[in-house]
């Protein structure tokens, strides 16, 4: 951790003692040994430190003082040096352009190709993003974003899906020692315009444009300085949905209820992504054989505290079906408020978890409620952790073989036109 | 006979604009109540601290007060309790309180602790753990 800090201005002149790690859930006993033992960035005694940096002068070191001005980067040549497939390859590899996958190479043909698939200037502006190197505000432009587009495997009907994304400002890949894991949702009428998976097997990796267009976020978030390890990224284990971020299109044909997008305000003939983010993922093993799917669903969710009340559940049609036509939910918004109702954990399980305590905490300590109340509560009180159905999340995907469904704590990181980007039917 | 071809092909860094003055909306920090996540991790979404010295040290902890802060990352709190009861065993002249910070882990929302530290305390311990 001494280099993550020794990187950052802001806590590089600091003076910083250090543990082992973890910390986080060692006992007193443990801790006490930290206590005594030795700081293992120095090796001299963490207690003697502690009280050295209280009693003794600290002086900013020169070199420290001020923290250095960031460094400009001096601008890229448009063009690589002229060279072999393979080698190119590997150049993408070794500087860190890549998932570690072949890309296709960008070619001036291929690229030109790809802007031919937007209304959009080559240099217009697409979005904003953060170098962590030099730590300015980088300004993309659709043809920078085009080339990475080649770069995933793009075709140019794609590329307005994959500009919508970027436009969002998210990156697919985040800057935390957790593993967050992403994904995309299309909907309205460039689904099937360029041929999403929407049905069987739409979360495999069968469909060429919910391959690429997943890839091609998290291609963004890589060249773009998201995923250098101990520089931008310290997730100790990763995420293997940022391949592809669980790129699907919502199965609206089937579904009997209204799009996600629609939910959100678009009209259903617009052409909408959206984008979630989280950490638990889970795909049921079985139907609702024994008890009701919003019975297995409270036995799924009652184990995963949820930050800000997040849910996204993607449910087959079949499920959706049985839902609307059995169970009386005629909307989406009917069953997430039904879940929001019923799905219940004791609070000393909420509290003890370890990302709630960190970041939900200081609104009980605040007043906000519901947070506020439960933070009074014995252990063993029952609250209602989704309590806000409008972050309960619906999506309908599947082919209709098996009513199962998928249950995440991923949250709804919002949405962008598509048909801004697309080619004007006129100018075709 | 072989044929090398080699390709002509663009940089995915190349033509990109710089510039400064701060992030775009809606980036930086985690997710949490009333907020998306997205950017650059908290800490680097603020200008490099400008200072040319610390605050004064002190010559001794014995008979002062010393805060020991935990900001909210999982184990700090735990890790000062157990700093209290070191301190309190082995240099039990020295009076400590062990507070967590005001508002997210990675954002202070008012400056309570600090006026309270500068009123009462002599040091402050400010642990980050994980």
């Amino acid at each position: 951790m001494e280099g993550v800090a020794k990187d950052n201005p802001r806590a590089a002149s600091l003076p910083l003692v250090y543990t082992p790690l973890p910390v986080i859930g060692m006992s007193p006993e443990v801790l006490d040994k930290f206590i005594a033992g030795n700081d293992p960035q120095t090796g001299k005694p963490v207690i003697d430190e502690i009280i050295e940096v209280l009693t003794k002068p600290v002086k900013v070191k020169k070199t420290d003082s001020p923290p250095p001005p960031p460094v400009k980067a001096t601008t890229p040549e448009l063009f690589l040096k002229k060279d072999t497939e393979d080698n190119l390859q590997q150049l993408f590899y070794d500087k860190g352009w890549t998932d570690g996958l072949p890309i296709i190479l960008p070619t001036e043909e291929r690229v030109k190709k790809m802007l031919a698939g937007t209304n959009a200037a080559p240099d217009d502006v697409a979005v904003e993003s953060f170098d962590f190197s030099t730590r300015e505000v980088i300004k993309y432009t659709v043809r920078n974003i085009a080339v990475i587009a080649v770069m995933a495997g793009a075709k140019p009907e794609y590329f307005p899906v994959i500009l919508a994304i970027a436009s969002t400002r998210q990156p697919a890949i985040m800057g935390s020692t957790t593993a967050f894991g992403t994904m995309v949702i299309v909907n309205g009428p460039i689904r099937q315009e360029i041929g999403m998976n929407s049905g069987i097997g739409a979360f495999a990796p069968l469909n060429q444009a919910n391959s690429v267009i997943g890839r091609a976020w998290t291609l963004m978030s890589i060249c773009w300085g998201y995923a250098k390890p101990d520089k931008s990224y310290w997730s100790s284990q990763g995420n293997n949905h940022n391949y592809n971020n669980n790129c699907v299109a919502e199965n609206e044909e089937r579904s009997v209820w209204e799009p996600f997008h629609v939910t959100k305000g678009y009209k259903a003939e617009e052409s909408v992504v959206s984008l979630f983010r989280g950490w638990a993922f889970l795909s049921t093993s079985g139907a609702a054989a024994h008890r009701s799917v919003g019975e297995e669903l409270n036995i799924q969710l009652a184990v995963m505290p949820p930050l800000n009340s997040a849910a996204t559940i993607v449910m087959d049609p079949l499920v959706a079906r049985e839902l609307k036509d059995n169970e009386g939910f005629n909307t989406k918004q009917d069953f997430a408020r039904w879940m929001s109702r019923n799905i219940k954990m004791p609070a000393g399980q909420y509290w003890k978890t370890d990302y709630i305590d960190m970041l939900v905490a200081s609104e009980a300590y605040k007043g906000v409620e519901p947070y506020a109340s439960w933070k009074k509560l014995p252990d063993d009180a029952l609250i209602t952790p989704y309590h806000n159905p409008d972050n309960i999340n619906i999506i309908v995907v599947g082919g209709e073989k098996s009513p199962l469904w998928k249950t995440s704590t991923y949250g709804y990181m919002g949405s962008a036109s598509i048909d801004k980007w697309r080619v004007k039917k006129s100018n075709k | 006979m072989t044929i090398e071809v080699r390709f002509s092909v663009m940089s995915p860094e190349a033509g990109v604009h710089k510039g400064t003055g701060g992030f775009p909306p809606g980036m930086g920090g985690p997710p949490g109540p009333g907020r998306r996540p997205g950017g650059p991790p908290p800490g680097m979404s603020g200008p490099p601290l400008a200072f040319s010295s610390f605050a004064k040290r002190l010559d001794t902890l014995e008979n002062k007060t010393v805060y020991l802060v935990d900001i909210g990352f999982g184990g700090g709190y735990n890790f000062m309790l157990q700093l209290q009861k070191w301190l309190a065993k082995n240099m039990p002249s020295v009076t400590t309180f062990v507070k967590r910070k005001p508002g997210m882990v990675f954002s202070d929302d008012n400056n309570d602790l600090w006026e309270e530290v500068k009123a009462k305390g002599d040091a402050v311990v400010l642990g980050v753990a994980g």
